[in-house]
């Protein structure tokens, strides 16, 4: 059986730290933004909690691109940039994007930026480079509280599998199902958004 | 690490926090460094670790504003005005003003001062050349780091006894107290994250709403400066339910021994003087403490030979019989019934972790703190005896020069003694591996009168600082991937290894190693012998110890890999390097201060006192995930998260002042103002605002965070170990711009 690649993300372990964030500007030669954000779930500020103190509440939600199975900025691509390769990631091809940005509002996880310098849109491509060559997404390598999996979602005795078998992980779903490969492991309180 | 056409892999390690040095795999090509990842440590997968901030080391290497070449003031002092010079010229002119300050004032009137001296043994070249010299040797600890270490040489004879409170084996529940550990010490944190997913329970004591507190089972939230009540309460507790452990007491503290009440010192022998007394209670006599058969008695009151004596529990005792509930809640604003659930789950779970913070130790009296949490910890049996790894090296030969030997002076002490010669007058001054003016106290009286008083002022760094600006000679050092160092342990280490540091790239333009720069002043001093020595020889020089930890390792094996450390603890009795050799929760040394037991005092600048009419609210200036101290301030990458200095205030303050999010604001107290954005949210308690430190002088709208700060000396710090800076414990107003002042 082919392999479909996925992640896992325990939201309990993430500390905010960004190195993920960080890792893949530095992976990916990404100047401004990143393939991966970290949002603050509390406040409408990062690094600021919900609630009023001193009954509060925070956590941090990374958001790489989400490879879904329906990926609606491929569909939106003018030019046939984007792709989904067989193992389930979709790659922006640099030399193909002409830097339309149509594809960008199309992403319902808002994780595609355009890369001024480039002049064509980027995502995060799970370092599909690094794959290619049995290495691990270099975010997975250096998230702080190892809270990132990353494998084969095929494989049901992958680290990915497991706890997704186990019902510990949730993708999170928009108005449109486009079928998300990113999975949550929400806080103990239950909560993902 | 092998070398494959223009790019390599170096091993090497993260030289950016003293005592932590996460191992590193650096990549470079053609040259340049590129990328950091995380690097092995072969018996420990589970330590392999980097952070955001240790990754944009590549963005500091190469970042086009590093100082490039030697230069000169040629204007005023902190105008800006600069000519290039050669090393030549700077490393004359240094030697020769160094030279001329001590013929006129005296060879200790020539201080230097660097940090990253755990970073990198060699950072000990500079207390070589200041041994060199004769000249003053600045500890820098005081910038926030020496209250804890005051508190713990007075407990147990050492600076950091952080392993006995946190690195005890299967903790039955994790207590960060005043630490915000999944912020600014991620990879302890993952020992709490590991405890966590088993299900032990977690408490974040803070007055701040942390990512640690939003990760706890509980977030109790505390007045700030007043931990020392808290734990006298949680004290009184467990002593009122008979809970406490007195077999710990008896055994490792000088709970039982005798207190005179004439002169407070502990009762001795006649014949011995350094033979303390207990009462024993079997032959109810006073007896030797270390005698054969002895029961000694923790309580009660003895008359001996015409003098009163209590043993020190009892004293201890009677002194925590004051913190009742009510009182406690009174000074902490912790509900009653927290405190009281807190005290007992101190003994239910034991053994407790205590994760004693660095927040603690930064309000004026952090130092009692440390040793009321120490006593809590005694009280309720919480210590345990945990080894350390422990490397020695040779660091006599490496830092002596032969019939010389510097002064050694506390950095908080520096202000007085350039602007009034207190104890005694500092007239040059260089500063290395360290941003003095950015992140040390009082910024104004630095700038305006410290710096001033000094005839020579010499700053060797990466790029033009707050403090460089100020500098007659400002040197381009080398980073810590442009140069060969050693990382080694100690008491606090994290990772038990000795670790190699690669010069991964050459040294960027026309810096220098801090090692070189030194030793090139020292041979121009006149010690053309001692400082005729290169980096290796230097490492050669420091692994030549006559010990086990160092025994056939060599530079080459360094460069294979890191080298695991030998263990070392206590042993079996448990001995401290106090006077008694207990725990001592009883000071004799400390009665001048009123200090001998760990009493509560109120912090200097406590919105409960008369000065808080005038500025009501408590400023504090704390760490931040974005920068390491004043470092990756300039870095564009990390500003894309966190772009400006902001004042964070809680919504009830902001709306009593007419100010909204984003609204610029204007902080002041007598010492200065600063006027900056204000981000308005909940996660700062009431009463308090915080400027997250690091930013430079001109990221400010006007002012700078630490205009704001005290340099206020602690008397009893002074006499154990050394002041300390406490940037949480400062008083200031805040006003919309525009609005009522």
């Amino acid at each position: 059986m082919s392999k479909r690649y996925g992640l896992v993300i325990d939201l309990e372990r993430c500390i905010g730290c960004h190195t993920c964030t960080i890792s893949c500007k530095f992976e990916n030669s990404i100047e401004k933004g990143s393939g991966i954000r970290v949002e603050t779930v509390g406040g409408p500020q990062i690094d600021t909690p919900g609630g009023t103190y001193p009954n509060l509440s925070m956590h941090y939600l990374p958001i790489p691109c989400m490879h879904c199975n329906e990926p609606p900025c491929m569909e939106a691509c003018p030019v046939e940039a984007i792709s989904k390769r067989e193992d389930g990631i979709v790659i922006i091809d640099e030399e193909k994007c002409d830097g339309c940005e149509s594809c960008i509002p199309e992403c319902p996880y808002g994780t595609i930026i355009f890369d001024e310098e480039k002049d064509i849109a980027r995502k995060c491509s799970f370092c599909s480079h690094r794959i290619d060559e049995g290495q691990l997404p270099f975010c997975v390598v250096c998230c702080e509280t190892e809270a990132m999996y990353f494998g084969d979602l095929n494989d049901p005795e992958s680290s990915v599998s497991k706890i997704i078998s186990s019902g510990n992980a949730k993708t999170i779903v928009k108005d449109t199902d486009t079928g998300p490969v990113v999975y949550y492991c929400p806080t103990r309180s239950g909560k993902i958004l | 690490m092998g070398e494959s056409g223009k790019k390599k892999v170096v091993r090497t390690y993260c030289a950016l926090e003293d005592g932590i040095m996460c191992g590193i795999r650096a990549h470079v090509e053609d040259g340049v460094l590129t990328k950091l990842e995380p690097g092995d440590f072969p018996e420990d997968p589970e330590l392999e670790h980097i952070c955001a901030r240790g990754m944009c080391m590549v963005k500091l290497v190469n970042h086009e504003d590093r100082l490039k070449h030697p230069m000169k003031r040629v204007g005023e002092r902190g105008e800006g005005k600069w000519e290039k010079i050669s090393w030549e010229e700077a490393f004359d002119t240094i030697a020769a003003k160094f030279k001329e300050t001590a013929e006129k004032y005296g060879e200790e009137s020539v201080s230097i001062g660097t940090g990253g001296y755990v970073s990198s043994v060699l950072s000990m070249i500079f207390l070589k050349l200041t041994n060199a010299i004769q000249g003053t040797y600045l500890n820098l600890g005081g910038y926030g780091d020496a209250a804890g270490p005051c508190g713990d040489t007075t407990s147990f004879g050492s600076i950091f006894a952080h392993r006995y409170f946190q690195d005890i084996d299967d903790p039955g529940m994790y207590v960060l107290w005043g630490a915000n550990y999944a912020e600014t010490y991620p990879l302890r944190w993952r020992r709490i994250r590991d405890a966590k997913e088993k299900g032990v329970k977690l408490i974040v004591i803070d007055p701040l709403f942390t990512t640690s507190a939003a990760k706890a089972d509980q977030h109790i939230s505390i007045r700030p400066g007043t931990d020392t009540a808290l734990a006298l309460g949680m004290i009184k507790v467990v002593l009122d339910k008979g809970l406490e452990d007195r077999d710990f007491m008896i055994k490792y503290t000088v709970g039982p021994y005798l207190v005179r009440s004439d002169d407070g010192k502990f009762l001795r022998d006649a014949g011995h003087s350094e033979k303390y007394m207990v009462w024993d209670s079997i032959t109810d006599s006073p007896r030797l403490a270390d005698e054969e058969g002895v029961v000694p008695s923790l309580e009660g009151t003895y008359t001996i030979n015409g003098v009163e004596c209590r043993p020190s529990y009892q004293l201890l005792v009677d002194m925590t019989a004051e913190y009742t509930l009510e009182k406690t809640t009174e000074i902490t604003e912790i509900p009653e019934e927290i405190i009281e659930k807190l005290a007992l789950e101190y003994v239910e779970k034991k053994p407790v972790a205590s994760c004693r913070g660095w927040g603690l130790q930064r309000t004026f009296h952090g130092d009692i703190t440390h040793r009321a949490i120490t006593a809590l910890a005694a009280i309720t049996g919480n210590l345990r005896n945990v080894s350390y790894p422990n490397i020695v090296l040779n660091r006599r030969d490496f830092v002596g020069v032969k019939g010389r030997q510097c002064r050694f002076m506390p950095i908080m002490n520096l202000y007085d003694a350039a602007i009034k010669g207190d104890p005694y007058q500092v007239k040059s001054l260089w500063m290395t591996q360290h941003n003095m003016v950015n992140q040390d106290s009082n910024f104004n009286k630095l700038v305006n009168e410290v710096i001033p008083s000094l005839d020579f002022f010499v700053v060797s760094e990466l790029f033009m600082t707050t403090t460089a600006k100020y500098a007659d000679i400002v040197l381009p050092a080398s980073s810590f991937y442009e140069c060969l160092g050693l990382s080694t342990t100690y008491e606090l280490s994290v990772y038990p290894y000795l670790q190699l540091m690669q010069k991964v790239v050459e040294p960027m333009h026309d810096s220098k190693p801090d090692f070189e720069i030194a030793c090139e002043v020292g041979k121009r001093m006149g010690f053309s012998e001692d400082f005729d020595m290169t980096a290796e020889q230097a490492i050669e020089l420091l692994l030549s110890a006559d010990h086990p930890s160092v025994k056939d390792v060599t530079i080459e094996k360094l460069r294979q890999g890191p080298v695991k450390a030998p263990m070392k603890d206590e042993g079996e009795n448990w001995k401290f390097r106090t006077p008694s050799g207990k725990i001592e929760l009883y000071a004799e040394n400390l009665q001048a201060f009123g200090e001998e037991l760990p009493v509560y005092k109120e912090p200097l600048e406590s919105t409960r006192r008369p000065e808080a009419k005038k500025y009501p609210l408590n400023y504090f200036s704390t760490h931040t995930r974005y920068r390491k101290h004043s470092m990756f301030a300039n870095v564009d990458w990390l500003k894309e998260l966190d772009p400006e200095p902001v004042l964070e205030m809680n919504t009830a303050d902001a709306k009593e002042r007419g100010i909204n999010g984003g609204d610029i604001v204007t902080i002041r107290n007598d010492r200065g103002k600063v006027r900056i954005k204000a981000k308005v949210h909940e996660g700062v308690r009431p009463g308090i605002v915080n400027i997250k430190q690091g930013w430079w002088e001109k990221d400010y709208i006007e002012g700078h965070h630490q205009m704001l700060t005290n340099s206020e000396l602690n008397p009893s710090q002074c006499a154990v170990h050394e002041p300390n800076m406490a940037m949480l414990d400062n008083l200031v107003e805040v006003s919309r711009e525009g609005g009522d002042e």
